[in-house]
C-alpha cells in the first residue's frame, strides 16, 4: 500500500511537470492553432540559461532570466516563423516548428557538449517523509509551482481582458479581429507566455532527482505530447489532467513492471501513448476538447 | 523520328560512350589485388608505400559525444606519436573520423565511404551501428575494435571486443558483492538495465550469476529516454532488494542511487563500465555516488599507478588542457596501443594486408601492453578476451573520477559461464 | 517530343551510374531511393489529403521486418517462414498496409494535429514489439536479411556477375531494382493524384466539410489513404532492408519519422516530384558535407576542434531549410524548379497551390 501511495504521489507530481508544458501547447493551440514541436527546444534554451548563469547571478535571478528568455525566444518564432508563412495547412506550420526545433536543439546541444550541468536549486536532494511515503522536496515545490501556475491561467482566461480576447480570437479570429482584438498581439503573447512555462517545467525536469541538465533534457518533452492531446488540444482543463493521467500511467507501469512482465519489460514508457490512443478512440477530440461542429 | 526510335538512338550513343569511356571500377572482375612493395612488405586496401589509413567510426554529435570526444582524441595523440617515433613499416599512420551521430544509417554511409581505404578500425562507437554492419565488416576482413562490449559483437573473425563484456562484468560484480558486501543467498538483487544490447548482456550475466548464488533477481528495464528513476528506486524498495546492479547511462545512475538514498534504500550499488561518468561529480548527485556506488570494469582506472597511465596523463592533460580524463580516454588509447602493436606484428610478419593484420593480432594471446589486468588472449573470438574486472570507486580527488577499489579478479563464478552462442 | 528525349536521358545516365561510382555512393543513392518511395507515400498522406503523420517510420520497420520474417529459413531462436523472397517482399508490403489498416478507425476519424501525435504512439509501441518480440524480431541484436532472389536472379555477391568488365556485386545489382521500384511508385502515386481520388484528397485537406457535402466519403477516404501511404512506407522498408542487410530496431525511431516530414515540406507538397526532390535532398546533403568537409569554410572536419561538425551543419541546414521553403519558396524545391523554368517534363503535376480557405488559414493573418 505504501508503495502504491509512493508510486501515485510521484506519479501526480511528474504529472503536474508535464502539465506545464502541455499547458504551453494549448495555449499556443489555441491563439494560433498550431501544435508547437519547438517546445522542446524551447525547454532546453531556458534550461540552458539557468545553469549558465546562476553560478553568477545566483539561482532565483538566473531563473527569472532563464523564463524571459524562453518566452522571448517563443515570441520571436511567431514573430519571424509563424505570423509569415503563409500556407494552407497547420500540419504545414506543425512541420515548420520542427524545422526550428531541430535549429535550435542543434546549437543548443553543441554548446552545452558533453557537460551536465546542475541547476543550483536551493532544494537539494531534501526528501519528506508521511508516514511511510517519501517525496523530494523538488516535487512538491513543483506540484505547488504547476497548481499555482495552472490556476492563475484558468481565472486569466475567464476574467482578464487578455483573456478574453484569446478566447474571442480562438472562437473566431475574423469577428474578433473586427470587435477590436489585435490578433498579432494575441498569439505572440500566447507563444511568449508557453515559452516561459517550458523554461519552468525544465527547471523541474532537470533538479533531483535528475542530476542535472544534459542534451538529451528536452527529450521529455515528448511525453507531453500525449498529455496534451489526451485531455484536448484547445482545453486548459484538459491539459492539467492529461499531465496528471500520463504522469500517474508512467509512474504505475514502471513500478508495478515486474507483476505487468507479459507486457514485455519497459512498458512505462509505451503506457502513455497507449493510454492515449484508448482515450481517443472513444473520443476523437480528447476528454475535454470541443467536439468541432459543422453547420452546413 | 519517333520517340521511341528517338529513346533508341540515344541509348546506343550511351552504350557505346560507356565502352569508350574507362571506368575505375572496370576490373574485369579481378578481386582487389594485394600487392607486394619495394620494402617486401605484403599490402592491401588502405596501406600504400608511405601511408597506413585508420577510420575511427565514432559519435560526437549523439547521445555518446562525450565518450566519442575522449575515444577520438587519445587515439588520435597516440597515432601522432607513433608516427613522432617512426610509424610502422616506414610508413605513417592517417586517421580518417566519420561522425555517425549514433544513427545507424549515418553510421553505413560512413563504413561505405571510408572501407574502401582503410587497413583497420579501432574505434566503432555504438554496438546497433556494428551489429548492423558486422556482416560486411567481417566480409571486407577489415580488423574492427568496437568502443562497446555486448556479446552479440562476439564470433566474428574481425572484430575484437577489448577485455570483458558486460555479461562478464556482471558475474563479477555479484561475486564482489558476496563476498565483501555480505550478499547471500536468498537475498534480492535488482538490475536496473537499458533496452538494447548493453542492458540486456548483462542481464544475462546478472541472472547467471544470481541462479548460481541463489539469489532472486528483481529486473528493470528502462529506455534511454528515461531521465527520473523514482518509480524504479521505489519498485526495487518494495521488492526489498539487497544490493542493485546498474547497467544504464550516467544520468539515470545518479538518479537511481540518489533517490535510493534520499528514500532509504541504503545497499550497495555496482555498475557497468558505461554507467558512470566523473562528470557526475560536480552535479548534485555526487554525494550519492561517493558513498556506495562501485563500478566493475576491465580496464585499470586511468588513475591506477601504471607507467604507461602516467604518461597518457601528462601527454594528453599537455595536449587538451581542461578536458577531462575520463574512462573513454583510457579505454580508447588501450585500443589504439592494441592496434599499434597489431601493426607492428603484422609489419615483422611483412604482410600488412587485411589478412595480414587480422592474423597478425589473432596471434597474439597473452597481450597485456602495460595496461594492467590479466592478459587478453586475442586468439579466440567466440569468447570474451578476457575474464577479469576491476572494482572502481569514485573519487572526485582522484584523476578521472575513480580509484581502484579492488584489484582485477577472474571469480570462480565467471570461469564457469558460457557465453551465449551469437544470433 | 523533348519530354521523351529528356526523360531517357535522365534514365541513361542513372543507369550509368553504377558502371562509375564506387560503394559509398552507391549506398547513399540506394538509402535515397528508398527515402523517395517512403517519401512519396507521405506526401500523398500529408501533402496532398493534409493528414499529418508521425509514425512512418512504423511502417517502413514493419515493411523490413515482415520480408525478413516471411523469406527467412526458421531457426532455433527465430521464427520464420522460408518463402520465395519474392514473394516475401510482396508479402511484406502488403502486411505494411494491413497494419495501416488495422489503424484506420484512429486514421479514418483524427485529423491534422491530432492524427500526427495519435501516430507516435505507433512508434513507440512499434519499437517495444521490436525490442520484445524476439522470435520474430531478433530483438536488439536484428535480424539477418536474406538476399533477393527473382526469378532465379540473385540481388547478392554471389554468383559473380561481370557487365562491361565492372564487377556486380550486391549494390550495383540493387541499383537498377532501386530506379525501377522508384519509377513504379512514382508512376502509381501520379496516376492516384491525378485521377479522381486525388481530387476528392485535396478537397478533403482544403475543405472537408466541402467535400463531404460533395459527396466524398471522407473518413473512408482518410483510412484508405492511410493504407496506401502505409504500403509505400512498406515497400520503401523492405528496399532500405536489402541495402541495409541486417534490420535494427534503433533506426526505426522518431528522428526517421521527422526526417520523411521534412522532405516533403523541402521537396514540395502534395506531388510525386516533390517527395522525391525532398528526399534526394535530406539522404544527400549530410553525405556530401562529410566527405566534403576539408573544403567547406565554417566546417571542421570530424574530430578537430573549433568549428561545427559537418553533422550539426548538416542538421541546421535542413531544419533552416524546411523553416525558408515554408517562408519564402511555397511549393518547395519543384516549384523554385518550375519558377526557373528548368522544368523537368511529366513532373508538372495537376496540383496548383492550394488556395487557402477561410476556415483553414491561419486565424491570425488576417
Amino acid at each position: 500500500m505504501t508503495t502504491f501511495v509512493e508510486l501515485l504521489v510521484n506519479g501526480i507530481s511528474i504529472g503536474a511537470v508535464y502539465a506545464l508544458i502541455a499547458l504551453g501547447f494549448v495555449i499556443i493551440f489555441k491563439a494560433t492553432e498550431v501544435v508547437n514541436f519547438a517546445h522542446a527546444s524551447l525547454l532546453l534554451a531556458g534550461g540552458y540559461l539557468v545553469a549558465r548563469l546562476w553560478p553568477v547571478v545566483g539561482f532565483w535571478a538566473a531563473l527569472l532570466i532563464g523564463v524571459a528568455a524562453a518566452a522571448l525566444v517563443a515570441a520571436a518564432i511567431e514573430f519571424l516563423v509563424i505570423r509569415r508563412a503563409n500556407v494552407a495547412s497547420h500540419s504545414v506550420l506543425a512541420i515548420v516548428t520542427i524545422g526550428v526545433d531541430i535549429v535550435i536543439t542543434t546549437e543548443l546541444t553543441r554548446q552545452i557538449g558533453t557537460d551536465v550541468l546542475a541547476m543550483g536549486d536551493p532544494w537539494g536532494s531534501e526528501v519528506v517523509r508521511f508516514g511511510g511515503v517519501t517525496l523530494a522536496e523538488t516535487r512538491i515545490v513543483a506540484l505547488v509551482t504547476a497548481a499555482a501556475l495552472i490556476t492563475a491561467f484558468l481565472l486569466a482566461f475567464k476574467y482578464t481582458g487578455w483573456g478574453v480576447a484569446m478566447r474571442a480570437a480562438a472562437e473566431d479570429a475574423e469577428t474578433a479581429a473586427l470587435m477590436g482584438v489585435r490578433l498579432g498581439r494575441v498569439s505572440m503573447s500566447a507563444w511568449a507566455v508557453a515559452g516561459g512555462l517550458a523554461a519552468v517545467a525544465a527547471l523541474f525536469l532537470c533538479v533531483f532527482p535528475t542530476p542535472g541538465l544534459d542534451r538529451s533534457t528536452s527529450l521529455v518533452a515528448l511525453k507531453a505530447f500525449p498529455a496534451a492531446i489526451l485531455g484536448g488540444l484547445d482545453s486548459t482543463t484538459g491539459a492539467l489532467v492529461g499531465g496528471l493521467i500520463i504522469g500517474v500511467t508512467e509512474s504505475m507501469m514502471s513500478g508495478y513492471q515486474n507483476d505487468m512482465a507479459f507486457l514485455g519489460r519497459g512498458i512505462g514508457d509505451v503506457a502513455p501513448f497507449l493510454v492515449m490512443l484508448v482515450i481517443l478512440l472513444i473520443r476523437p477530440a480528447g476528454l475535454f476538447g470541443t467536439k468541432e461542429l459543422a453547420r452546413v | 523520328m519517333s520517340p521511341d526510335r528517338k529513346a533508341a538512338v540515344v541509348i546506343a550513343a550511351l552504350a557505346l560512350a560507356v565502352s569508350a569511356c574507362a571506368s575505375d571500377k572496370a576490373t574485369g572482375g579481378a578481386a582487389p589485388a594485394t600487392a607486394t612493395g619495394g620494402d617486401g612488405v605484403k599490402t592491401g586496401a588502405g596501406v600504400t608505400e608511405t601511408t597506413i589509413t585508420l577510420s575511427l567510426l565514432t559519435d560526437l554529435t549523439g547521445p555518446y559525444a562525450s565518450l566519442g570526444k575522449s575515444v577520438t582524441q587519445a587515439q588520435q595523440m597516440y597515432f601522432e606519436q607513433l608516427n613522432a617515433a617512426g610509424g610502422i613499416c616506414g610508413r605513417t599512420i592517417e586517421t580518417v573520423v566519420r561522425d555517425h551521430g549514433y544513427d545507424v544509417q549515418k553510421a553505413m554511409a560512413a563504413y561505405a565511404e571510408v572501407a574502401p581505404r582503410t587497413a583497420a578500425i579501432p574505434q566503432f562507437i555504438g554496438s546497433p551501428m556494428v551489429t548492423a554492419l558486422k556482416e560486411k565488416i567481417t566480409a571486407d576482413k577489415i580488423l574492427t575494435l568496437p568502443n562497446a562490449w555486448a556479446t552479440s559483437l562476439l564470433g566474428s573473425d574481425a572484430i575484437q571486443v577489448t577485455g570483458t563484456t558486460y555479461d562478464v562484468d556482471m558475474i563479477n560484480a555479484v561475486d564482489f558483492l558476496t563476498k565483501e558486501k555480505g550478499l547471500k543467498s536468498g537475498d534480492k538483487i535488482g538490475h536496473l538495465y537499458f533496452e538494447g544490447d548493453y542492458g540486456e548482456s548483462a542481464l544475462n550475466g546478472s541472472k547467471f550469476a544470481s541462479e548460481k548464488v541463489g539469489l532472486e533477481l528483481v529486473e528493470q528495464k528502462i529506455k534511454a529516454t528515461d531521465q527520473d528513476m523514482t518509480a524504479q528506486a521505489t519498485a526495487f524498495k518494495k521488492a526489498g532488494v539487497n544490493a542493485i546492479l546498474v547497467s544504464v547511462g550516467p544520468r539515470q545512475a545518479a538518479s537511481l542511487v540518489g533517490v535510493a538514498l534520499a528514500s532509504g534504500l541504503d545497499v550497495p550499488f555496482v555498475g557497468s563500465n558505461s554507467a558512470y561518468s566523473p562528470l557526475l561529480l560536480d552535479t548534485p548527485a555526487a554525494p550519492a555516488l561517493l558513498k556506495d556506488y562501485y563500478v566493475a570494469t576491465a580496464g585499470a582506472p586511468i588513475s591506477a599507478p601504471l607507467p604507461v597511465y602516467e604518461k597518457l596523463i601528462k601527454d594528453y592533460e599537455a595536449k587538451f588542457p581542461g578536458e577531462p580524463l575520463d574512462s573513454g580516454v583510457a579505454s580508447g588509447y588501450t585500443q589504439a596501443v592494441i592496434i599499434g602493436d597489431t601493426l607492428k606484428a603484422a609489419c615483422a610478419a611483412k604482410d600488412l594486408s587485411r589478412e595480414g593484420i587480422i592474423k597478425a593480432h589473432r596471434t597474439q594471446t597473452a597481450w597485456d601492453g602495460g595496461f594492467g589486468g590479466t592478459p587478453q588472449d586475442f586468439s579466440v573470438y567466440d569468447k570474451p578476451a578476457s575474464l577479469s574486472t576491476y572494482i572502481v570507486k569514485p573519487d572526485k580527488a582522484a584523476i578521472g573520477g575513480s580509484v581502484i577499489f579492488k584489484e582485477h579478479t577472474i571469480s570462480d563464478l565467471a570461469k564457469e559461464y558460457q557465453v551465449p552462442p551469437p544470433a | 517530343m523533348y519530354r521523351y528525349l529528356a526523360w531517357t536521358g535522365v534514365a541513361a545516365v542513372l543507369c550509368l551510374v553504377p558502371f562509375y561510382l564506387d560503394g559509398f555512393w552507391l549506398q547513399t543513392g540506394l538509402f535515397a531511393m528508398s527515402a523517395a518511395i517512403g517519401a512519396i507515400g507521405i506526401n500523398l498522406l500529408t501533402g496532398a489529403t493534409g493528414q499529418l503523420s508521425m509514425g512512418h517510420a512504423f511502417f517502413l520497420a514493419v515493411g523490413a521486418y515482415a520480408y525478413v520474417f516471411f523469406s527467412a529459413e526458421p531457426t532455433e531462436r527465430l521464427g520464420g517462414l522460408g518463402l520465395p523472397t519474392g514473394i516475401a517482399a510482396v508479402l511484406a508490403v502488403l502486411v505494411a498496409g494491413v497494419a495501416g489498416g488495422l489503424f484506420s478507425p484512429i486514421a479514418g476519424r483524427l485529423k491534422g494535429a491530432y492524427l500526427g501525435i495519435a501516430t507516435f504512439a505507433l512508434i513507440f509501441g512499434g519499437q517495444h514489439v521490436l525490442f520484445n518480440a524476439e522470435h520474430l524480431t531478433g530483438g536488439f541484436n536484428g535480424r539477418a536479411v536474406p538476399e533477393l532472389d527473382l526469378f532465379g536472379f540473385s540481388f547478392g555477391d554471389t554468383p559473380e556477375l561481370i557487365v562491361l568488365q565492372v564487377p556486380f556485386g550486391t549494390l550495383e545489382r540493387l541499383w537498377f531494382l532501386g530506379l525501377v521500384l522508384v519509377a513504379l511508385s512514382m508512376a502509381f502515386a501520379q496516376g492516384v493524384l491525378k485521377g479522381r481520388p486525388g481530387r476528392a484528397m485535396n478537397t478533403i485537406r482544403d475543405h472537408e466539410i466541402a467535400a463531404g457535402v460533395m459527396g466524398v466519403p471522407v473518413a473512408r477516404y482518410r483510412a484508405g489513404v492511410f493504407v496506401l501511404s502505409s504500403m509505400y512506407g512498406g515497400l520503401a522498408g523492405v528496399l532500405l532492408a536489402l541495402v541495409f542487410q541486417r534490420t535494427v530496431p534503433e533506426y526505426f525511431g522518431v528522428l526517421l519519422s521527422l526526417d520523411y516530414l521534412a522532405m516533403i515540406v523541402i521537396g514540395g507538397l502534395g506531388s510525386v516530384g516533390g517527395a522525391v526532390l525532398g528526399a534526394l535532398f535530406v539522404s544527400l546533403l549530410p553525405q556530401l558535407l562529410t566527405k566534403y568537409s576539408d573544403s567547406i569554410p565554417l566546417v571542421a572536419a570530424p574530430g578537430t576542434p573549433g568549428g561545427v561538425s559537418p553533422a550539426e551543419a548538416a542538421r541546421i541546414l535542413y531544419g533552416a531549410a524546411v523553416v525558408t521553403v515554408v517562408l519564402f519558396l511555397p511549393g518547395g524545391l519543384l516549384g523554385l524548379i518550375r519558377k526557373i523554368r528548368i522544368r523537368p517534363p511529366r513532373l508538372r503535376l495537376p496540383l496548383s497551390p492550394p488556395s487557402p480557405s477561410p476556415e483553414t488559414r491561419s486565424p491570425h493573418v488576417p
